[in-house]
């Protein structure tokens, strides 16, 4: 095998410990640094915005909370305005009826004794007209002496003359 | 047909002696700076868009930079952080050096066990350090596992020691025998495919394809289990059991 002639062991072995040299010293010196610094970095980075979100999520959270409240709060206060304004309309309906009625038993009140008084004048006109009448027929009856004829006519005019008044 | 181990030679391209050693520059030397500058290119790709919201190549190296560090700090805890750069340069090195060996014309770096030894020697000497640093000579009950028996100890203490040492050792042939057969078998596969004809050839070359893309998912897994085992031979000398 080619690999065990040791012509050149000094060489390979010197020329490997100088290129492993510069490289580890490459690598040491310019790339690792940056890399391990990026990692950090990024680890940093993703940690914050992990943490970030969780304290937005946290906020908005608590946000949604203090709505709900709000929106609950609201929503008894509603609540408690409707329920006032029925009662207050519902008083006012009962308040309205009843002075409706009044009103009506007032005026039914006032009708009936309206009528009554419309009534006892009919009946004294009534009265009145009749004694006037009365006394005309007697008048007209006592004036004149009269046929039989007469008098019939007489009677009957004085009785078309009474109904006409009543008419009247 | 020719050896098919042939394209492993390596030969010298610039000759350079110093010191009494050969250190000449051959293809596998070549490919290691063109690894090097393939793994800084990616880099250098990623962080030059630097954004919060990535790009596709700043999102593939955070990605693997970010499976590299939860693999340290999973086996090597906060402390093992020391190491992570050693880490990523390992993993990129060998993941780099097994793609780029399967392109064709090119030397795969990690087929030389020169190369992935040394490696595995790195990761092991280290572990060593760091276990005598941090623990002192307590490090060696790193040898009796936590609840053996007094009486096992003639028994399990060699077995340990043989495979305290065998780590090394497996960790630098595992990768070098997979990159080596990996690549004798589409070497052994191209050449029939050539050797067949237009009537019989299209068999060895549809198994070439195959096994490509078998050697580029290998090529993932061996940089990653290297890697994964250099983490844990490191984050036992670390937290010792």
């Amino acid at each position: 095998m080619p690999q065990f002639d040791t012509t050149f062991l000094a060489s390979l072995l010197f020329w490997s410990v100088i290129s492993f040299g510069i490289l580890l010293f490459l690598l040491k010196r310019f790339a690792l640094p940056g890399i391990l610094e990026m990692l950090e970095a990024r680890e940093k980075k993703i940690k914050d915005s992990l943490d970030q979100a969780e304290r937005l999520k946290q906020e908005a959270q608590q946000l949604l909370a203090q709505y709900e409240a709000k929106l609950t709060s609201i929503h008894d206060e509603s609540r408690t305005i409707l329920d006032a304004a029925r009662k207050q309309a519902q008083l006012q309906l009962e308040e309205n009826e009843r002075r409706m009625e009044q009103e009506t038993k007032r005026m039914l009140a006032e009708a009936r004794s309206e009528i009554q008084r419309e009534q006892q004048r009919v009946l004294r006109e009534v009265h009145q007209t009749a004694v006037d009448l009365t006394l005309l027929a007697a008048e007209k009856v006592l004036s004149r002496s009269l046929t039989d004829a007469d008098h019939r006519r007489l009677i009957e005019e004085a009785v078309q003359e009474i109904a006409q008044q009543a008419k009247r | 047909m020719e050896n098919p181990l042939h394209h492993f030679e390596l030969h010298p391209l610039i000759p350079i002696h110093l010191f009494g050693f050969d250190l000449s520059i051959n293809q596998a030397v070549v490919m290691m700076w063109v690894v090097v500058a393939a793994v800084s290119l990616f880099f250098w790709t990623a962080a030059r868009t630097r954004q919060l919201v990535p790009t596709k190549i700043q999102s593939l190296a955070e990605i693997s930079v970010e499976f590299l560090r939860g693999l340290v700090i999973e086996n090597m805890g906060e402390r093992g952080m020391r190491f992570f750069p050693f880490i990523v340069t390992l993993f990129f090195f060998i993941l780099f050096a097994n793609l780029l060996g399967l392109i064709p014309g090119t030397y795969t770096v990690t087929s030389q066990i020169m190369v992935t030894a040394l490696f595995a020697i790195m990761v092991y000497v280290m572990s060593l350090i760091v276990g005598f640093t941090v623990h002192g000579l307590h490090f060696f009950s790193i040898l009796v596992p936590p609840g053996t028996p007094g009486w096992l100890l003639p028994l399990m203490l060699p077995i340990e020691v043989i495979s305290q040492l065998a780590r090394p050792v497996t960790l630098s042939v595992r990768l070098f025998a997979n990159m080596t057969a990996g690549h004798t078998v589409l070497y052994v596969l191209f050449g029939l495919m050539l050797a067949g004809g237009v009537l019989i050839g299209w068999l060895p070359f549809v198994f070439t394809v195959v096994v490509y893309i078998l050697e580029v998912i290998v090529a993932f897994i061996q940089a990653f289990i290297f890697t994964i085992l250099a983490t844990v031979y490191l984050g036992d000398a670390i937290k010792l059991h």
